[in-house]
């Protein structure tokens, strides 16, 4: 690579990437100064630092509540999907299909379709067959967004997938089983677990679904998060949302050590 | 190495009979025939109806709910703004995110690369509420914006920035511009840099390469993008609602009105009907897009 020399075209373009990046990352940035602002009300500019309003979020037992229910339905979410995403990605790939094209874009549209549609029909059939809302349903609901992002990151290991391998773990002998849990599994499993990190932090923040699927009460983090801003703006919120950031920061960090995000771009 | 199409279709060499392995897209098309095309299907019925089937024995057909739709100003209003709010949204997202894109993929450092990629991932994983959150921190009359402006004097009142359409489109293109950035990368970085360095070479300014060689060879990203970042803006129910106040009504925030406050659930699902059905337009004209990408991979 050779370096390029300075010039107004050149400077222009790097100014207008840097303002880019700043529209990205300052907003993130300035939810951060909120949380630390000590004033009752979000003001501007902050007055000091505080650790007031991480301790009013951590004290609340309706934002606590909310927290473990996020978590708890993210974890199970972040099972289900996996299991359910990653043998539909090897169906879709060793399963010579008819149409596999079709129903990968099929399992992929809960990526495109209106969440919040899928939020009405569910809450529409929940509630035709007299089954209401319970946790379970709000689990399914995720688990059908969060299987598109393992299918996705799985399918992108298993096309850089050399089966040769593992024709030559079977022809030495080893049986169907053994080939796919020594040869195949290892082989698919960043693919696996980069979709799993996905699914978690997909459910942890959907909002559109759980509008509809959460009972009041019983409902979660992001959901609290909106009612609680439709009448008032304090650094609480901000606090609570810096969980949301802290987690989409340390699940950047740790998908770059893992596979590389690299893999995420490609389509 | 072999690309997506042929490894779905079973590549050349195996092309032939379902193999067992076939039976592991059993639970996926469980759940989503159980979660997703039944519920649909009933959102659709139900659309079609006159009242709630279970507590009310009488229901008959009909077409009134969208009779209703299509005469009433305000909602087909709801509709054309739900429309005008997700072009803008595209189109922003387009103008910012393609000089994002193309640093990204021209970017040789590997580690310069990550940190991009991370700055792009990182606010896209943020939750939608947090994101609308930081706008309203940032737009309010006593935000961050209009505060700064006013210290400066550059202003005596407040700018309304928020709780109008501006505001509503501006979250939206922070809230879907890693989306746009993402799509842009993948197709940028495969346009062999040599073609526009070949350019410069026969004496082209760098614009002119960029705007003769790069972008026409990017056409099916920004096509692919934009109606992505379309297709998710014209679905969002938080930040219109957050960010618009009064004044902006979009069909996602109509939908939910009428089951939270009217409770009118066949209304709900034939609102619902016209945004699956602008939807469903969108993706597949962005299918046929990645197929046509994919369709010129296998040239390679």
């Amino acid at each position: 690579m050779r370096p390029r020399p300075i010039d107004a075209g050149n400077a222009a373009y790097l100014t207008l990437n840097t303002i880019v990046l700043g529209f990205l990352l300052a907003p993130l940035a300035i939810v951060a100064v909120f949380a630390l602002n000590p004033t009752p009300y979000i003001s501007f500019p902050p007055v000091g630092v505080s650790p007031r309003w991480f301790e009013k979020f951590f004290a609340s037992t309706e934002f606590m509540n909310a927290l473990w229910l996020s978590l708890r339905v993210a974890i199970i979410v972040l099972l289900l999907s996996t299991i359910i995403g990653a043998m539909c990605a090897l169906a879709l790939v060793r399963g010579h299909l008819p149409g596999a094209t079709f129903l990968t874009a099929f399992f992929m549209s809960p990526l495109m379709l209106p969440a919040i549609l899928t939020g009405l029909a569910l809450f529409q059939v929940y509630l035709l067959a007299g089954i209401g809302r319970p946790v379970w349903g709000l689990v399914m609901g995720h688990t059908l967004i969060a299987v598109p992002y393992v299918l996705r990151t799985t399918l992108a290991v298993l096309h850089n997938f050399d089966t040769r391998i593992e024709e030559a773990a079977a022809s030495l002998g080893a049986s169907p089983a053994r080939v796919f849990l020594e040869v195949t599994l290892p082989l698919i499993r960043p693919g696996v677990i980069a979709g799993g990190i996905f699914a978690f932090i997909v459910s942890f923040d959907q909002f559109p679904i759980s509008l509809f699927l959460v009972l009041p009460k019983n409902e979660t983090l992001p959901v609290v998060l909106f009612n609680y801003m439709k009448f008032d703006l304090d650094g609480a919120i901000a606090a609570a949302s810096m969980v949301s950031i802290i987690m989409a920061l340390g699940v950047v960090v740790l998908l770059e050590w893992l596979i590389g995000l690299r893999a995420y771009v490609k389509l | 190495m072999r690309s997506a199409q042929q490894l779905l279709a079973g590549g050349p060499s195996h092309r032939g009979t379902i193999t067992p392995a076939a039976w592991l897209a059993a639970p996926a098309l469980l759940l989503f025939v159980l979660f997703f095309i039944l519920p649909f299907g009933i959102m659709s019925v139900m659309s079609f109806l006159t009242g709630n089937p279970i507590n009310a024995p009488d229901v008959a057909l009909t077409t009134r709910h969208y009779v209703r739709f299509f005469n009433d100003d305000l909602y087909t209003e709801a509709l054309w703004a739900t429309l005008r709010i997700g072009f803008l949204t595209a189109l922003a997202a387009l103008l910012i995110g393609y000089p994002l894109a193309h640093w990204m993929a021209r970017m040789h450092s590997r580690v310069g690369h990550a940190l991009l990629l991370m700055a792009v991932i990182a606010p896209m994983l943020t939750g939608i509420v947090v994101r609308t959150f930081a706008w309203m921190t940032l737009l309010q009359d006593k935000g961050v914006i209009n505060t700064t402006l006013i210290a400066l004097g550059w202003t005596d009142r407040p700018l309304k920035l928020m709780y109008n359409e501006f505001g509503t489109t501006v979250a939206l293109v922070h809230i879907y511009v890693p989306f746009m950035v993402l799509t842009l990368t993948g197709v940028i970085g495969r346009i062999d840099e040599r073609l526009e360095q070949a350019a410069r070479n026969l004496g082209a300014s760098r614009l002119r390469a960029f705007l003769e060689v790069t972008l026409p060879l990017s056409l099916p990203g920004i096509v692919a993008g934009s109606l992505l970042v379309f297709a998710l803006a014209i679905s969002a129910y938080v930040t219109p609602f957050l960010m618009g106040g009064t004044e902006v009504l979009t069909l996602p925030m109509l939908i939910y009105q009428q089951v939270s406050s009217s409770f009118n659930l066949n209304f709900a699902g034939a609102l619902g009907v016209v945004l699956l059905a602008v939807s469903l337009l969108v993706v597949i004209a962005y299918n046929q897009v990645l197929a046509h990408l994919a369709g010129e991979r296998e040239l390679r």
